[in-house]
């Protein structure tokens, strides 16, 4: 074997764990603190829309408006770079989270709201006729069903965002992509680290897709 | 139990009741017949307010629930008070409408449990009751989408009885079954009218009408035409569309 490729071995292998464990230690808690908070966000905009809450209305097709017609990378850099002049400086993780957060929850808004039309109007009248309240309606009868509907699509929108979360290298937060970037500008290897960061995002992505058709199955059981 | 003074109803520009004058008596049956697109659904569906008249007044039980001139709202009536009026309406849909996500026995007894307060077992033993009322206790486990149509109407009329309506409004309810499902249902019904209840129902099923009804009302393009007891409609109608729409569908 030439002496160029034991080299990009040994690079590769003394990489991995650093890798590795940035994916784990940062850019997983990212993916998922920002989900999580995301979907509540995502919800709360759904269930105004849907319900026509007058007052906040306005402000919520603003924001959904806004971050949809946006880049990602600007709004990270708006968040993290531009905030600062304003006397509000975020460290870097907590940008991050800011940032995919309203990502998630202005496109899950989207998603969910779609799912809460798409239960047939005959359920919403079953239950007036019984004598429920529009928020009883919502928690009993239109939400349990509208979940099934949205829990593959945010399933996929759960997978994007492991990969999205990459973007968060630009603000200097050292995730799985950041980490790989400073090996590549220690060892002038950038064709190999960046292939092996992308096989590190292929093997939570991969763990993902089985987790998630693991959940479809649960959730297409009960029911009709 | 239920007074309609001149009410009015239009989408947009589309009269869709026009001078609907009609009172029901307790314990009265009445089954209102007529074309399709006549307003039978929607005198049905104004009287529980799933559709809001344009004017008019709407009494159930004596009381005022809806009181409207030119669209405006001139009652004032509270929505907690209208859905208190309106919970003693129970209504069935043509296409069922259970809820899919729940078992027989849960549709039953939600809303006992969320609007009556009752307790779990309370709720349950009412739902109970009413399951076997309508024979289907055996499928109380069972999710709706594994009922027959017949069967899911049956929980349909049986999620209706549990709030204990004074009123039950039936909307062609054997519409969308296949046709030797249709005795079962309106098997059910009859046992309702026997017991009392005050029922109004959108129909096509002119042998029930005739056997089962106080009263039939005759609609067309919103408006009612006659209102009679049934042999007089049926041998005798005393209006020429009736003649004709009894002789296309009977
Ligand atoms: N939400 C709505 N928006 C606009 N027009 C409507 C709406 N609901 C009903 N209509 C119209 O009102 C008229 C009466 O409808 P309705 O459903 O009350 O008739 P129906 O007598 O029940 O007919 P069918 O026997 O077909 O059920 C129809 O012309 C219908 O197209
Ligand atoms: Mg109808």
């Amino acid at each position: 074997m030439d002496e160029r490729m034991v080299r990009v071995i040994g690079i590769l292998i003394d990489s991995f764990f650093p890798l590795l464990k940035a994916g784990l230690m940062f850019t997983v808690p990212l993916t998922i603190i920002s989900f999580f908070l995301g979907m509540i966000v995502a919800f709360t905009v759904a269930i105004i829309r849907v319900s026509n809450f007058k007052p906040l209305l306005a402000i919520v097709k603003f924001y959904v408006w806004i971050i949809r017609g946006t880049p990602l990378l600007v709004q990270l850099f708006i968040i993290f770079y531009g905030l600062p002049s304003i006397g509000l400086t975020l460290d870097a993780f907590v940008s991050a989270v800011i940032g995919f957060t309203l990502s998630v929850g202005a496109y899950g808004s989207e998603t969910i709201r779609a799912a809460i039309l798409s239960v047939p109007k005959g359920q919403w009248e079953a239950a007036h006729a019984l004598g429920l309240s529009k928020s009883q309606t919502l928690l009993y009868i239109i939400i349990p069903q509208a979940i099934k509907v949205a829990i593959p699509p945010m399933a996929n929108s759960f997978i994007s965002l492991v990969k999205d979360t990459s973007l968060a290298a630009a603000i200097t937060f050292t995730e799985l992509f950041q980490v790989a970037q400073q090996i590549t500008a220690r060892t002038y290897e950038p064709l190999w680290l960046y292939i092996e960061a992308g096989s590190i995002y292929l093997i939570f992505c991969s763990v993902l897709t089985i987790l998630q058709s693991r959940l479809e199955i649960k959730f297409g059981k009960s029911g009709d | 139990m239920i007074k309609l003074e001149n009410v009015y109803k239009s989408f947009d520009h589309l009269e869709v009741l026009k001078n609907i004058n009609l009172t029901v008596q307790k314990g009265e049956v009445v089954c209102i017949i007529g074309p399709s697109g006549s307003g039978k659904s929607t005198l049905l569906r104004s009287l529980n307010q799933l559709e809001r008249i344009t004017s008019g007044s709407v009494y159930i039980d004596n009381e005022l629930v809806d009181e409207r001139s030119n669209n405006k709202d001139i009652s004032k009536i509270s929505s907690k008070k209208i859905s208190e009026v309106c919970s003693e309406l129970g209504m069935v849909f043509q296409r069922f409408n259970l809820f899919p996500h729940m078992t027989v026995l849960e549709n039953v007894m939600l809303s006992p449990m969320k609007i009556k307060k009752l307790s779990k077992q309370e709720s349950m033993e009412r739902a109970l009751k009413l399951l076997h009322k309508v024979g289907l206790t055996d499928k109380k486990d069972e999710y709706p989408s594994k009922l027959s149509g017949g069967q899911q109407q049956r929980v349909a009329i049986a999620r209706a009885l549990a709030m204990e309506p004074k009123i039950m409004l039936f909307d062609e309810p054997t519409s969308a079954l296949d046709p030797e499902l249709v005795c079962e249902v309106l098997d059910v019904m009859k046992g309702l009218a026997k017991e009392g209840m005050t029922m109004l129902v959108v129909t096509h099923e002119m042998g029930f009408a005739r056997e089962v009804a106080d009263r039939v009302i005759f609609m067309d393009n919103g408006e009612i035409l006659e209102t009679d007891r049934p042999e007089n409609i049926f041998n005798n109608p005393g209006h020429m569309r009736t003649k004709e729409f009894l002789s296309r569908i009977l």
